[in-house]
């Protein structure tokens, strides 16, 4: 009796990890608003939870994950110790990342289409602090002709910054 | 800077007919109005030599062709510029760190989100995906309804009836056209309370 019932205990857990194995999904990831195709991503039911296998968080963001964290170029995000198994687990051979989790970390504003399976991610807190500093956030934007322009390039002179629009 | 998720396509014709001998830049996710938190065009920014921030986000009319719908007249605003251009820091026209600090002050969640559901909208319409995009517009708006540029851009990339309203009810919802544009904060003439120390 005791024994039937650990193994239906047992079945049950088999179950709830079994449902907690998300399926593979296609999905497209805006990130510094450019598109990158991922197949194979991964999104656990019933959540909006999205994980990409290490390899494609590379791919779709430039970040990397490293020992001290996840890292792009000198920026670099340490992920918090406790909560590893948020961020990172292995399965069926790969690495897999879950980027909105990340995304919260570093209070990143994250929106879903789940009908064509688009993840749109916003400005980083580390891109938006500049402002609160009165430091001018500085960006790099094309001409006409396509050739880019930093706000930077002008260091030494006075801006006057206009936006405009045609509507 | 043209916040024009259209690109060259619906801005060239400006950047050409302006003959413009300052930089022109075409701005296609709208970056700047994200990182600045802008929320209408125009939108002026005043950047020092060490690439400080002397005056944040108002509105910067060069001319008078929109006066009568706004009321504002750009003459105030000019006269201000260049005095800055004159005086540099000594301009009774450069804020205090304080204001500066306040005005500065970084956007709240729903605005953030909204700029998210903003550039997930701009995204579906490129890849030719307005249905899906059209939602993503409207929940922007709802999440930051100060922004006029979520409402107009959207506007034109299809049209008012999707949005079930047009500019012009949306200015008399906001009090009408003289207060569409919050006129720029600028001290009196010979007033300078407003410098730094």
């Amino acid at each position: 009796m005791k024994a039937r019932f650990l193994v239906g205990i047992l079945l049950l857990l088999m179950v709830a990890t079994l449902s907690a194995v998300a399926k593979d999904i296609r999905a497209t990831v805006i990130y510094d608003d450019r598109a990158t195709d991922i197949n194979p991503a991964q999104t656990p039911d019933g959540t909006d939870q999205l994980w990409v296998t290490t390899a494609d968080l590379t791919r779709a963001t430039r970040f990397e994950v490293k020992p001290q964290g996840v890292c792009r170029e000198e920026l670099c995000f340490p992920l918090p110790k406790a909560r590893q198994a948020d961020f990172l687990r292995k399965q069926s051979g790969k690495e897999w990342f879950n980027l909105t989790a990340f995304a919260e970390l570093v209070h990143q504003p994250v929106a879903r289409d789940t009908a064509t399976s688009t993840w749109y991610f916003g400005l980083r807190s580390d891109q938006r602090e500049t402002l609160a500093s009165l430091r001018a956030p500085n960006f790099s934007l094309p001409d006409m002709a396509g050739n880019p322009h930093s706000l930077s390039d002008f260091h030494g002179k006075k801006i006057l910054l206009v936006t405009w629009a045609s509507w | 800077m043209a916040q024009d998720t259209g690109g060259v396509k619906d801005a060239g014709k400006w950047i050409t007919d302006a003959k413009a001998t300052y930089t022109v830049l075409i701005d296609q996710e709208h970056l700047v109005s994200k990182l600045y938190n802008m929320v209408n065009v125009p939108t002026g920014v005043w950047i020092d030599e060490k690439g400080r921030i002397v005056r944040p986000n108002e509105v910067a009319f060069i001319d008078d062709r929109f006066k009568t719908f706004t009321g504002l007249d750009s003459a105030p605003y000019l006269n201000a510029l260049r005095d800055w251009v004159e005086k540099g820091d000594k301009s009774a026209y450069v804020m205090s760190e304080a204001l500066l600090e306040a005005k500065l002050a970084p956007a709240d969640a729903n605005a953030l989100l909204a700029s998210a559901e903003f550039g997930l909208g701009e995204q579906l319409y490129k890849t030719g995906h307005l249905a899906e995009a059209i939602p993503h517009f409207k929940e922007a708006q709802r999440l930051n309804p100060k922004s006029w540029n979520y409402k107009r851009q959207a506007y034109k990339l299809s049209s008012e009836s999707d949005y079930g309203t047009t500019f012009v009810k949306e200015v008399e919802k906001a009090g009408g056209s003289k207060v569409y544009y919050p006129p720029p904060d600028l001290p009196k003439a010979g007033d300078a309370t407003d410098k730094k120390p």
